[in-house]
């Protein structure tokens, strides 16, 4: 049988919001719309929703649809981390929004080895 | 009229109701079952949140903006509230959005037609593949969550056993997912992962497959029962007699499985239509707001429909269980109920009939004030017991007043306006449709 859970969701699950600002100076103050990114986390797999967006903030919103707790970790190809969420438990969601230049980022979950067995993927940030 | 609208749909407008009421029942079946020719649109404006259009697959809660909009413009109700039972019948959640919404658009193509083209394509799809564990199913670890559930809640609820469930597990192996960097690739059958022994099920024995797995219990003598009775309690309050059931299951049987006469039968069917001054069906909350919104001509322009639904206890992609939701009183909870006065307030704030300066003077009688408040909300079913009430409201409205202050009292007015529209949505005529 499988496990009927009783799921989900929302406003008081929601674990972290941090607006990082990766290029301080110049580009804080241009006025870009945000982007939100949708991304998914299971054991081992993580997608995101769109493979592109434009340079500016993106908001990356994380779901959670695994047994285990997940985070998620924008990396840049230098593999220096520009922001992470915290730990987000099963079912939960969490907000991780960035200012981001053009360029190719990493998404992992760096918990555990998660981003070895499969949590990891890519966007691309466009002019 | 009204009934058959809102059990079919999400309500009429009073330009609904006024032009069917006219064509006669008849007419209104046949409109209201078969859609507009040409098939279902989307009629007036598109759901827009913070000046944005939705994005339902990046943004959280706009999946369910974008299906609730559907629901309040399509010109085919009928195609929504059926894909919202299979929403629940075939309950799907914890999976990545695109295959959510991907799962949906199946569910409004197949809504109305082969319950066994539905079967087999709900089967295949990947949403449902990922939830109840039939990817990745294999000849050597054969996984009993899908077969289990197609028999227990898809289509037969009894007669089967425990044997026919493995058996059936069995038949069911072969299909593999492949994932890359942006999540689920494909879900492919793998003939070489797939079970290709003899197995014995509901009574059938051979080299059986997916195809002959859905086949046999399509064919199960309890299936059309189960699944015409399911039907039934979606539309009618009381249960079906045994008659009743007989006679739908043979429409369903005779019709090659097709799901379209059946539903046609059960809201022809004259039990729908008892007590029509004492509506007996409690309106789910996604029938509840996207009543709300269409029967009042206001469309999507806020996300707190979102959360509504979500405390009201139904958040569309989100059923609690694979068994789907509790259906019936058990939406009228307390934090429920509150939520429904919430969304009186929200479509009194932000839809059509909101109030507007100077549009309702404190000097009308008190029947003219709810009578135009009535018509400001779309008309709805009143009781005479809540009209008296609303009435007596009114009436009283103003007592504090000094009666030659009432001429520049337009605010104490408004404010009555604003009030009757509320109560009028949100009273207990309005749970029940």
């Amino acid at each position: 049988m499988v496990a009927r859970r009783s799921r989900f969701l929302v406003a008081g699950t929601v674990l972290a919001a941090a607006l990082v600002l990766a290029t301080p100076g110049a580009g804080a103050r241009r006025r870009v719309a945000d982007t939100a990114v949708g991304v998914g986390a299971r054991e081992f797999h993580l997608a995101a929703y769109r493979a592109s967006a434009p340079a500016g903030v993106v908001r990356f919103n994380l779901t959670n649809y695994g047994q285990d707790a997940h985070d998620l970790v924008v990396r840049d190809r230098s593999g220096r981390t520009l922001g992470r969420t915290g730990r987000v438990r099963s079912g939960a969601r969490a907000t991780l929004a960035l200012r981001l230049r053009p360029g190719t980022y990493r998404l992992v979950c760096d918990l555990s080895n998660h981003e070895a067995l499969g949590m990891r993927t890519t966007i691309r940030v466009t002019r | 009229m009204r009934r058959l609208f809102w059990r079919a749909g999400f309500g009429a407008t009073p330009a609904e109701a006024r032009r069917w009421a006219r064509a006669g029942k008849a007419a209104t079946l046949r409109f209201v079952v078969d859609g507009p020719p040409g098939g279902a649109r989307l009629r007036g404006p598109a759901p827009r949140v913070g000046g944005h259009q939705l994005d339902p697959l990046n943004v959280w809660g706009h999946d369910v903006l974008w299906w609730l909009d559907r629901m309040v413009r399509t010109t085919y109700p009928l195609q929504e509230k059926l894909t919202l039972f299979w929403h629940d019948h075939f309950a799907t959640s914890d999976q990545d959005t695109p295959l959510m919404l991907a799962q949906n658009r199946m569910l409004r193509r197949r809504a109305l037609g082969s319950f066994r083209a539905l079967l087999g394509d709900v089967t295949r799809d990947p949403a449902m593949q990922l939830f109840l564990s039939l990817a990745d199913s294999t000849k050597d670890a054969p996984n009993e969550n899908y077969a289990r559930e197609l028999m227990e809640l898809f289509t037969l609820g009894s007669g089967y056993t425990e044997q026919d469930v493995r058996e059936a597990a069995r038949a069911l192996t072969g299909f593999s997912s492949t994932w890359g960097e942006r999540g689920l690739v494909s879900i492919d059958y793998r003939a070489d992962q797939h079970d290709d022994g003899v197995k014995t099920l509901l009574g059938r024995r051979g080299r059986l497959g997916v195809d002959d797995v859905l086949d046999l219990v399509t064919a199960h003598r309890n299936h059309a029962p189960f699944l015409v009775s399911k039907l039934w309690s979606f539309f009618v309050a009381t249960p079906p007699s045994v008659r009743t059931v007989r006679a739908l299951s043979a429409t369903y049987r005779s019709s090659g499985l097709q799901i379209k006469p059946v539903v046609r039968a059960i809201l022809a069917h004259p039990a729908l239509y008892t007590r029509l001054d004492a509506p007996d069906l409690v309106k789910c909350p996604v029938v509840y707001v996207a009543g709300a919104l269409r029967t009042t001509g206001s469309y999507i322009t806020q996300d707190y429909p979102t959360w509504m639904l979500q405390t009201m206890g139904q958040l569309p992609f989100a059923p609690p269980s694979v068994a789907g939701w509790d259906w019936g009183p058990a939406w009228m909870s307390s934090n429920s109920m509150r939520q429904r006065f919430a969304l009186g307030n929200y479509v009194v704030n932000y839809g059509r009939p909101r109030v507007h300066r100077g549009s309702a003077p404190a000097t009308l009688t008190a029947k003219q004030a709810l009578d135009r408040a009535w018509r400001a909300v779309g008309e709805p079913q009143v009781s005479a017991a809540t009209r008296a009430a609303l009435l007596h409201l009114a009436a009283r409205f103003f007592d504090d007043l000094d009666p030659r202050w009432r001429d520049t009292a337009g605010w104490r007015g408004e404010a009555l306006q604003l009030t009757l529209r509320h109560l009028l949505l949100t009273c207990p005529d309005a749970q029940l449709h």
